[in-house]
């Protein structure tokens, strides 16, 4: 129990000084790991084809984006299968969720068939997929979308079946429709699970994606990537996987930033704007009244 | 660093589908009935979707009359596991160094959002073209698709006691190592315990792509071979066992951990109560026979 | 009435109490925890063997600084605290704690949450477990010394805390709101079962509370703090008599003392 007063201006300041200071020693610190590897692949002290140096890999990037430029293609087809395969996976996902959370018949019927699919690996039916689907982009979507569709399915349904008698009894008193009860309560309590539940699914459907690429394809950045292993051109897997990264990295900032703009009451840094906004649009509105 | 601390299983009330079970079987007969017929009357290409008949001889021909499963679910069994193990040790023994230094925990922390963020399975073909088509590039794989679950949810375990608890402790005069292994290691155990299930499923799923990349032997090859071969039945029946294998060892890991973290259980605190109630009377009865003889 | 009340910063004690008797001593305490947030600032006092002290005072008046200050759990930014005449730099063997949660191990039953001190300072002896159940018996814990916490409930697992802070056989007893998450009707039953414990021996108490009657009923004296900085503004004496009972607190004479300390934190809160 301390005495807690509103912190002063300057402490912001020491806080920007501070994280300064953090992220110099993490660069110092990254700069050396790099300036290490670098000088021990120079030396020769490493093998080209097992863990090529960072100029080799730079030079891959630079060529993969720049010079030949062929990454933008594998680029953008993966991350338009993962996207399509997400938004399906997703679809499926919640639908099937919601009408269970709505019918206790349902969800019992399914209950086996959701235990069964909830320990068997999505990514273990890839080669019957290639087969169903061909080499081409739809088996890849088919495959994150089934990735993909599990853990929003999961976490909707768990939210949505959560039981909150005392506000279902609030509900009720007031005399609230079961619409008004599902749109004002259950469903906003359920938005941040299933928010959660989405970024697994972002995450599985780009996996998905890529594991299908493995398996059989004509384009995208997991055959680019395996093309490169196979002829032990490791330097270019490397710039790859560090391509794959960072749009794994893009995928995941995305969610990331979904969850902070959407999931906005459970972080408090969030709430002063939102209630600033939230009283600048209450005085436009209705200025009228006196307060 | 969001702790994936959420468990992606479903958990259906137990109670209610046993009691279901016989209308659970009625409905699948129904359904097995409809797909069967479909193939027969050519409704669905059987080559691609064949009928449950077949795959059913086929789940018999892998398993007892070839008996060819065995081998494959063995090799797959000692990737996963391999990579389990080491993907776990490792994980864990991050997660205590960044749990125990906040010095470590801070450097560590980039990569490790970058390695979060990273579609790590990813990483398979670049194993394979290392370790080459064996058990080595499958383990490897495993272990880093596996390590980052217990990683994760063992710091946050570790890291999330309360101040009073250490107050506790502190005032009783404990030891770092006291209030590490008294207080911190049991208070993580359930997120440690989720954070294995999470590994598990990683390891099984890293040691089936790596198998599908490229490897000799495993159920990942099994299936491959089957697919390319437009041997749809027997695919299916190999998919089968891999649902079937999985299902056993989720089911071994959460009565595990159901045993582990028993005072979640009322059932097993009961039990606990009165074992450990009987070893306390014997000590207690010397003692108050030690005092009556004085 | 000018005997009762006395100003804090001039260090009080009783007139009979020779030096010796004094346990906890502090002298201008003082903890911040930045430039800016000053937790506790110049506290001054002496509490003799025995005594039951209450602090008192709104949230954030430092109460839980000065009681952990005592502890030896945070270290203090300047001025002095010494227990038994020596300066208190880290946890002692002769203070024990008590929290607002009940702070056990999910883990372990109830006794061996109970022998949990007695662990940490060595190895378990039988004469600790019949000391632990012992304990369990006075706390009223009879039939549940194998329960888990789980299957006890909230008035149950804070007899077990204060079992176990009988275990560690400190006599320096430092209970930061001990009962105030319980309902009022279990907190008043155990506040009067710790003071009949605590009656009678040579057991000094520091009690954290914010509620004034509850403050004013278990103690000799009442430290009345005030937030922001947090100090300690008076300390106001209780004379009655021992044992007390809940009727007591019915009593003109108790009223008069409450309104006191009232008019002290009325400015504040």
């Amino acid at each position: 129990m301390t005495t807690t007063s509103l912190e002063p201006e300057n402490t912001v300041n020491k806080r920007y000084v501070k994280a300064l200071r953090s992220s110099v020693k993490h660069i110092v610190t990254f700069a050396l790991i790099i300036g290490l590897w670098e000088i021990l692949g120079q030396n020769g002290q490493l093998n080209k084809y097992i863990l090529p140096w960072p100029s080799l890999i730079w030079a891959q990037l630079v060529d993969l984006f720049f010079i030949s430029g062929i990454i933008y293609y594998h680029f953008y087809t993966t991350l338009a299968e993962a996207t399509i395969g997400f938004f399906i996976g997703i679809t499926i996902g919640i639908s099937l969720a919601v009408s269970a959370a709505f019918s206790p018949v349902f969800r019992r019927y399914i209950a086996p068939y959701a235990v069964i699919f909830s320990v068997t690996p999505g990514i273990a039916v890839t080669p019957m997929i290639i087969a169903w689907f061909g080499f081409g982009w739809s088996s890849k979507i088919a495959l994150a979308a089934l990735v993909c569709f599990f853990p929003p399915f999961v976490n909707t349904l768990t939210a949505l079946t959560r039981t909150d008698e005392d506000g279902s009894d609030l509900f009720r008193s007031m005399g609230a429709s079961k619409r008004d009860y599902f749109w004002k309560l259950q469903f906003p309590n359920a938005i941040p699970m299933i928010v959660a539940g989405l970024k697994l699914a972002l995450t599985g459907a780009l996996l998905g994606t890529i594991v299908a690429e493995f398996v059989s394809a004509t384009a995208g950045v997991g055959i680019l990537m395996q093309r490169f292993a196979f002829k032990l051109q490791i330097d270019g897997s490397f710039a790859t996987l560090l391509t794959m990264s960072a749009m794994g990295l893009m995928l995941f900032t995305i969610m990331e930033i979904l969850d902070y703009k959407v999931v906005f009451w459970k972080r408090d840094s969030r709430l002063l704007s939102v209630s600033r906004k939230r009283a600048a649009k209450w005085r436009r509105d209705h200025g009228n009244i006196p307060m | 660093m969001t702790a994936e601390t959420s468990e992606v299983t479903y958990v259906p009330d137990r109670e209610n589908t046993w009691r279901f079970v016989p209308k659970h079987f009625a409905i699948f007969l129904v359904l097995m009935s409809v797909w069967e017929l479909a193939n027969r009357m050519g409704l669905a290409d059987p080559l691609m979707f064949p009928r449950p008949t077949r795959i059913a001889e086929g789940m018999l021909q892998i398993f007892f009359l070839k008996a060819t499963v065995w081998e494959h679910l063995a090799a797959t069994f000692a990737k996963a596991m391999g990579g389990f193990i080491i993907g776990t040790a490792i994980g864990m023994g991050l997660a205590i160094g960044a749990a125990l230094h906040t010095g470590f925990r801070d450097y560590l922390k980039p990569y490790i959002i970058l390695v979060e963020a990273m579609p790590r399975i990813a990483v398979g073909p670049i194993f394979v073209g290392w370790l080459g088509f064996g058990y080595g590039s499958a383990i490897a794989l495993a272990a880093l698709v596996c390590f980052f679950g217990p990683f994760v949810n063992t710091m946050t375990g570790l890291m999330q006691i309360d101040e009073e608890s250490e107050e506790l402790f502190r005032s009783c005069r404990a030891s770092k190592k006291q209030i590490f292994f008294k207080l911190m290691v049991p208070n993580a155990m359930p997120l440690i315990s989720a954070g294995l299930k999470l590994a598990a499923a990683g390891a099984f799923a890293g040691a089936l792509v790596a198998e599908f990349i490229q490897a000799d032997v495993g159920l990942g090859v099994m299936m491959r071979r089957y697919v390319i071969t437009l041997n749809m039945d027997y695919a299916f029946s190999t998919l089968l066992s891999i649902t079937v294998f999985a299902f056993v060892l989720f089911r071994s890991i959460e009565i595990m951990n159901y045993r582990i973290i028993y005072w979640h259980s009322e059932e097993l605190m009961q039990r606990k109560s009165k074992r450990r109630a009987s070893e306390f009377a014997g000590i207690i009865n010397k003692q108050v026979s030690g005092t009556g003889g004085q | 009435m000018s005997d009762s009340l006395q100003e804090a910063g001039e260090a009080v004690s009783k007139p009979s109490a020779t030096n010796s008797d004094v346990v906890i001593e502090a002298n201008a305490l003082t903890k911040a925890f930045s430039e800016e947030v000053i937790a506790l600032q110049g506290a001054s006092f002496k509490i003799n063997e025995g005594d039951f002290i209450s602090l008192v005072g709104p949230s954030g008046c430092g109460k839980s600084t000065l009681l952990r200050l005592v502890a030896g759990l945070i270290e203090k930014t300047s001025g002095s605290v010494k227990v038994r005449e020596n300066e208190v730099t880290e946890p002692r063997t002769d203070i024990g704690m008590m929290f607002q949660k009940p702070v056990l191990l999910e883990w372990r039953t109830a006794v061996e949450n109970v022998l949990l001190p007695s662990e940490l300072t060595g190895k378990i002896t039988d004469e600790d477990r019949s000391r632990a159940i012992q304990a369990l018996h006075l706390v009223g814990l009879k039939d549940f010394e194998f329960h888990f916490p789980r299957q006890l409930s909230g008035g149950m697992q804070q007899r077990v805390a204060l079992a176990r802070l009988l275990q560690t056989g400190a006599d320096i007893l430092l209970l930061d709101e001990p009962f105030g998450a319980l309902d009022e009707f279990t907190r008043e039953r155990l506040n009067i079962e710790l003071m009949n414990i605590v009656d009678g021996t040579a057991t000094t108490s520091l009690f954290v509370t914010h509620n004034i009657a509850e403050a004013i009923f278990l103690a000799d004296e009442v430290m009345v703090m005030t937030p922001r900085p947090g100090k300690l503004a008076r300390i106001v004496e209780v004379p009655f008599e021992r044992p007390r009972s809940l009727e007591l607190q019915l009593t003109p004479e108790f009223n008069k003392i409450e309104s006191e300390v009232r008019n002290i934190l009325g400015s504040y809160v």
